[in-house]
C-alpha cells in the first residue's frame, strides 16, 4: 500500500466520524435552539398554578405534567413486573441451566429482543381484545396493557445483564462460598448477586430508558391524546413520547410547536440522565444489551 | 396602554359575568357525577371534544373524560365493539354499521370538507373536474393549472377517515386517489403536512382552516360558514357523536352538554357550525 | 421457573400470530396478500408494496450507515490516539440513548424540508429522508458492534505489526478488518435488523403511500407504519387480519436475521 493509500484510508475514516458526530451535533443543536426558550414551568403546568397542581389540587391542561405523570407511572409499573421475573430468568440461565436449555432459550430470548416492538405492541392489543370479547366487557387498552407490553419487551435486556452479570464472576469468589459449606442458592443470594449487583442494576436503568423513549408499542396498548393524571390501571393515560409524536404531526400553533419542542428536550434529559446514571454504576456500559428497538 | 388593559379587563369581566349564569346551568348537570369517559374517533371532533372535557373536569374533577383520535371508522367500530363510551365519527355511520352495532346518533355539528393548499400557492380555485383529475394522479405540475413549475404533492387520508369519505363522495365523485398520495393520520396532521409543503394539497374538515393555508373556492363557491350553512358549499357533512345503543348516564350527559347553548358556542368559536 | 415461563410466552406470541392468521392461509389469500395491492374499497388488502417500502428503507439505511460505521469504527479502536478514543467511544454509548421519537421529530422539521428544497419535486416526505435519519439512528449500535469485533482481535498479532514497523493503517486494514470479517457481517445483519424494527422514523417521515416505491424520493409505507396506521377493532376485519400478517411478516424476518447472525457467530468461533 503506497503513501496516498494510506493517507485516503485515514481521511475517509475522519470523514465518517464527521458524518456522524456532525449530525448528531446538528439534532441537538437544532431541538436546543427551538426548544429552549419553551423550556418553562409553563410547558409543564400550563396556566395552572405548580403548587396546585403538584398537590393534585387542580388539574393541568395545557402541559406535559399528566403526559409526564403517565410516563413516570409507565416505567415504575413494567419495571416492577419486569425485574422480578427477569432476575430469575438470568439467575436460571447462569446457574441452572444445561447446556442445550441455555442454546435454546438464549436464542429465544434473542428472537425475543429482536422483535421489533410494534409487533410486540400489536400482541398486546390483539390479546387484551381477544379479552374483551371472551372475558370481560371491561378489559379494554389501557394503562396495565401498555405496561405489561413494555415489560415484555425489556424482558430480554435484564434476563441478558443478569446472566451475563452472574456469568463474569470470578472463579475463586464464586467457589469460596461453597467451599465454606454454603448451599448454592445460598451461594448465589449471598455471594454472587452481590457481588455483580452494580452491573444488574445498570442494566435496569437502561431497561427503565427504553421503557421511558419507546412509543410504539403504547401507541396501540393505551396512549391517548388527553387523559389528565393516570389514577387506574385501567384506563388509557398520556405518555411523553407519544405527546411528541401526536404534537408533530397535529400542532394546532406555534406556541403548541415549542412546546412539544420542549418536550422532546424535557424526554432527551431524562433518558440522558438515566443513561449517565447507568453509565456511572456499571462503569462499562455493556453496549450489546442496548442492541434493541 | 394601562388603562386601555383596564378597559379590556373590565370589559372581559363584565362579559364573563353576563354570560357565567348561563354557562354555570349548561355545566350543573355534571355536578355530583363521577365516573370515566372514554371518546375516541374522528380527528375533526377533537378541538370541541377537548375544550368540552376541559370545562368538564375543571368543575368536577371526579369526571375523567379521555380523548383518542383514529379515524370515524375507528371511532364506530370501538364503540360498537364496547371499547369505549363515544365513537365520534365525520360522516354518518353506514345503515350496515348503525344495525349490527345497534348504533345511536347524535349529530351536533355541521362542517364542510374544504380543499386546501398552502397559502405560497398561486392557484386558489378549482373545479370539481380539475379536482378529480390532480387526486386521480392525471394533472401533476401546479404549471397546468395557471401556478408554479412544481410538480403536485398529493395528501390523503387513511380509508377509516370520514373526511376521506365524504370528500370522495362529494369532491370526487367516488374517483380514484393516486397511489403516490402521502397519508396523513388526522385533520390535525392534514394541516401540518399542507401548512409546511408548498406544493402541497389535501382535504380537511372546514373547522380547522385558519391563515396557515389557503382553502380552494371550488366551482366558484368558497367554502366558509356562510356557503357551508346554506348548503351552497356542497361538500359537507354532520359530527356525529355515537353511542351503542341510547345513550346513557355520563355519555348521554355529554352529548347533552355539546348540545347545549354553551356546548354549541363551543362548537361555533372552534370553527365548526352549530346544529342548533 | 421464571425462564420457562418467558420462553412461554414467546412461543405463545408466535402461536398467536399463525391460530389468528391462519384463516387466511387456509383460504389460499394469503399469496394474494403478500403479493397484492393495498386497497381497502376494491376489497384489497395486500401487503406488497409494505413489504417493498421496508426492504428499501432498511436496506438503505444500512447501505448508508456501514460504511460511515465502519470508518468510525475502525477510527475509535485502531487509528485515533487512545485518550480521543475513549471519548468518542463514550460518546457513540450515549448516542443509543437518544429516544427514537426526538430523531423522527428533528427530521420532520429539519430533514423534511431540506430535501424538498435540495430534491426539487416530491414533498420530502420520502424513502430518502428516513433512510438518512435511520442511517444515523442505527449507527451507533453498528459501531460498537464493529468496535467490539475489533477489540477482541489478539494483542500479541497487533504487537506484531508494531514490532514490524508497520502504521496505523497498515495494522487495520492487514490484520484487523481481515480478522474481524465475521464479527462485521455479524454487526451489519443485526443493525439491518434493527432498522427493519424501527417504526416511528418511517412513520414519521416516510410519507405512508401504498404505492409500490420507484424511486428514492417515493413516498412508502413500511410493514411497521401500517401497524402503526390500521386501525382495526375486530378480528374478523380484513384490515385485522392483513395487519396480523404484516406482524408476522416482520416476526419471520427477524427470525431469520437472528439466526443467521448467530450462525455465522458460531462458525466464527470454531475456527
Amino acid at each position: 500500500m503506497n503513501r496516498w493509500g494510506e493517507k485516503a484510508v485515514y481521511a475517509l475514516s475522519v470523514i465518517s466520524c464527521m458524518m456522524l458526530f456532525g449530525s448528531v451535533a446538528t439534532l441537538l443543536c437544532y431541538l436546543l435552539i427551538k426548544g429552549l426558550p419553551a423550556l418553562n414551568l409553563g410547558l409543564i403546568f400550563g396556566s395552572t398554578p405548580v403548587g396546585d397542581a403538584l398537590l393534585l389540587k387542580r388539574q393541568v391542561f395545557d402541559g406535559i405534567f399528566p403526559a409526564m405523570a403517565g410516563t413516570l407511572a409507565l416505567i415504575l409499573l413494567a419495571i416492577t413486573i419486569a425485574v422480578p421475573l427477569g432476575l430469575l430468568a438470568g439467575i436460571y440461565m447462569a446457574e441452572y441451566s444445561g447446556r442445550f436449555t441455555r442454546n435454546v432459550f438464549g436464542f429465544l430470548f434473542d428472537l425475543l429482543s429482536g422483535i421489533p416492538s410494534i409487533v410486540v405492541g400489536l400482541f398486546g392489543f390483539s390479546a387484551i381484545l381477544f379479552l374483551h370479547h371472551h372475558v370481560s366487557e371491561a378489559l379494554v387498552p389501557s394503562l396495565l396493557v401498555s405496561a405489561l407490553s413494555l415489560a415484555f419487551l425489556v424482558l430480554p435486556y435484564i434476563v441478558k445483564t443478569t446472566q451475563m452479570a452472574l456469568e463474569t464472576v470470578p472463579r475463586q469468589t464464586r467457589v469460596t462460598g461453597l467451599a465454606l459449606g454454603a448451599t448454592k442458592l445460598q451461594n448465589i443470594v449471598f455471594c454472587l448477586i452481590p457481588e455483580s449487583f452494580s452491573t444488574i442494576l445498570g442494566g435496569i436503568i437502561l431497561a427503565v430508558g427504553r421503557c421511558a423513549e419507546d412509543t410504539a408499542v403504547i401507541m396501540l396498548t393505551g396512549a391517548v391524546a388527553s387523559a389528565g393524571l393516570p389514577n387506574s390501571l385501567f384506563k388509557g393515560f398520556e405518555a411523553l413520547p407519544f405527546y411528541i409524536y401526536y404534537i408533530s404531526s397535529q400542532y394546532a400553533d406555534q406556541a403548541e410547536l415549542n412546546q412539544g419542542f420542549g418536550a422532546c428536550i424535557v424526554l432527551l434529559l431524562i433518558c440522558a440522565t438515566l443513561f449517565i446514571l447507568a453509565a456511572i454504576i456499571q462503569r462499562k456500559v455493556k453496549h450489546t444489551l442496548l442492541y434493541r428497538h | 396602554m394601562i388603562k386601555r388593559a383596564m378597559v379590556a379587563m373590565i370589559t372581559l369581566c363584565t362579559a364573563l359575568l353576563v354570560t357565567l349564569p348561563v354557562h354555570a346551568n349548561d355545566l350543573d348537570r355534571f355536578a355530583g357525577l363521577s365516573g370515566d369517559l372514554k371518546i375516541a374517533g374522528g380527528t375533526a371532533h377533537i378541538p370541541v371534544v377537548k375544550e368540552a372535557a376541559k370545562r368538564i373536569m375543571t368543575l368536577n374533577p371526579n369526571i375523567r373524560i379521555t380523548i383518542a383520535g383514529g379515524g370515524s371508522g375507528a371511532g364506530i367500530k370501538q364503540v360498537g365493539e364496547g371499547l369505549i363510551d363515544i365513537g365520534n365519527s365525520g360522516r354518518r355511520p353506514s345503515s350496515k354499521e348503525i344495525g349490527t352495532y345497534g348504533l345511536a346518533l347524535h349529530k351536533w355539528a355541521i362542517d364542510g370538507v374544504a380543499v386546501v393548499v398552502n397559502p405560497a400557492n398561486a392557484v386558489t380555485a378549482l373545479t370539481k373536474d380539475q379536482l378529480g383529475r390532480i387526486f386521480s394522479g392525471e394533472i401533476t405540475n401546479w404549471k397546468e393549472l395557471g401556478g408554479n413549475d412544481r410538480g403536485i404533492n398529493l395528501y390523503t387520508r387513511d380509508e377509516s377517515s370520514g373526511t376521506r369519505s365524504v370528500f370522495w363522495k362529494k369532491a370526487l365523485n367516488k374517483g380514484d386517489i393516486a397511489l403516490s398520495a402521502n397519508f396523513v393520520v388526522s385533520n390535525g396532521a392534514m394541516k401540518t403536512a399542507v401548512a409546511n409543503d408548498p406544493s402541497a394539497i389535501g382535504y380537511m374538515s372546514a373547522g380547522f382552516v385558519d391563515q396557515r393555508l389557503t382553502p380552494v373556492v371550488l366551482d366558484g363557491v368558497t367554502p366558509d360558514a356562510a356557503s357551508i350553512r346554506n348548503g351552497s358549499y356542497k361538500v359537507a357533512r354532520g359530527l356525529f357523536s355515537n353511542t351503542r345503543g341510547e345513550a346513557s348516564g355520563l355519555s348521554r350527559q355529554f352529548i347533552d352538554f355539546l348540545l347545549s347553548d354553551q356546548g354549541q358556542a363551543i362548537v361555533k368559536e372552534k370553527g365548526f357550525i352549530p346544529v342548533k | 421457573m421464571s425462564a420457562l415461563v418467558c420462553c412461554l410466552l414467546v412461543l405463545l406470541i408466535l402461536g398467536f400470530m399463525i391460530v389468528t392468521g391462519l384463516p387466511l392461509f387456509g383460504q389460499s389469500q394469503a399469496m394474494d396478500l403478500l403479493t397484492g395491492a393495498w386497497s381497502p374499497r376494491n376489497n384489497l388488502y395486500g401487503i406488497a408494496p409494505m413489504i417493498l417500502g421496508t426492504l428499501w428503507i432498511s436496506l438503505l439505511s444500512v447501505t448508508i450507515s456501514f460504511p460511515m460505521s465502519l470508518g468510525c469504527a475502525a477510527y475509535i479502536s485502531v487509528l485515533g490516539g487512545h485518550k480521543k478514543a475513549t471519548v468518542m467511544k463514550g460518546c457513540v454509548q450515549m448516542m443509543t440513548g437518544i429516544p427514537t421519537i426526538i430523531y423522527g421529530f428533528v427530521g420532520v422539521f429539519l430533514l423534511v424540508p431540506l430535501i424538498r428544497e435540495t430534491a426539487g419535486r416530491g414533498s420530502g416526505m420520502c424513502i430518502l429522508s428516513a433512510s438518512l435519519v435511520l442511517a444515523v439512528l442505527i449507527a451507533p449500535t453498528m459501531i460498537l458492534f464493529f468496535i467490539q469485533s475489533f477489540d477482541r482481535v489478539p494483542r500479541s498479532w497487533l504487537d506484531a505489526v508494531d514490532a514490524l514497523g508497520g502504521s496505523r493503517v497498515q495494522k487495520l486494514v492487514y490484520v484487523v478488518l481481515p480478522a474481524c470479517v465475521k464479527g462485521i457481517v455479524t454487526g451489519t445483519v443485526l443493525s439491518f435488523g434493527r432498522a427493519l424494527g424501527d417504526t416511528l422514523v418511517a412513520l414519521m417521515i416516510a410519507g405512508n403511500a401504498v404505492q409500490t416505491p420507484n424511486s428514492l424520493l417515493d413516498s412508502a409505507r413500511t410493514l411497521t407504519s401500517h401497524i402503526a396506521l390500521v386501525s382495526a377493532a375486530d378480528f374478523e376485519s380484513m384490515e385485522f387480519k392483513s395487519i396480523f400478517l404484516c406482524g408476522a411478516v416482520l416476526y419471520l424476518i427477524t427470525a431469520v436475521v437472528i439466526l443467521g447472525a448467530r450462525l455465522i457467530e458460531k462458525r466464527g468461533n470454531h475456527e
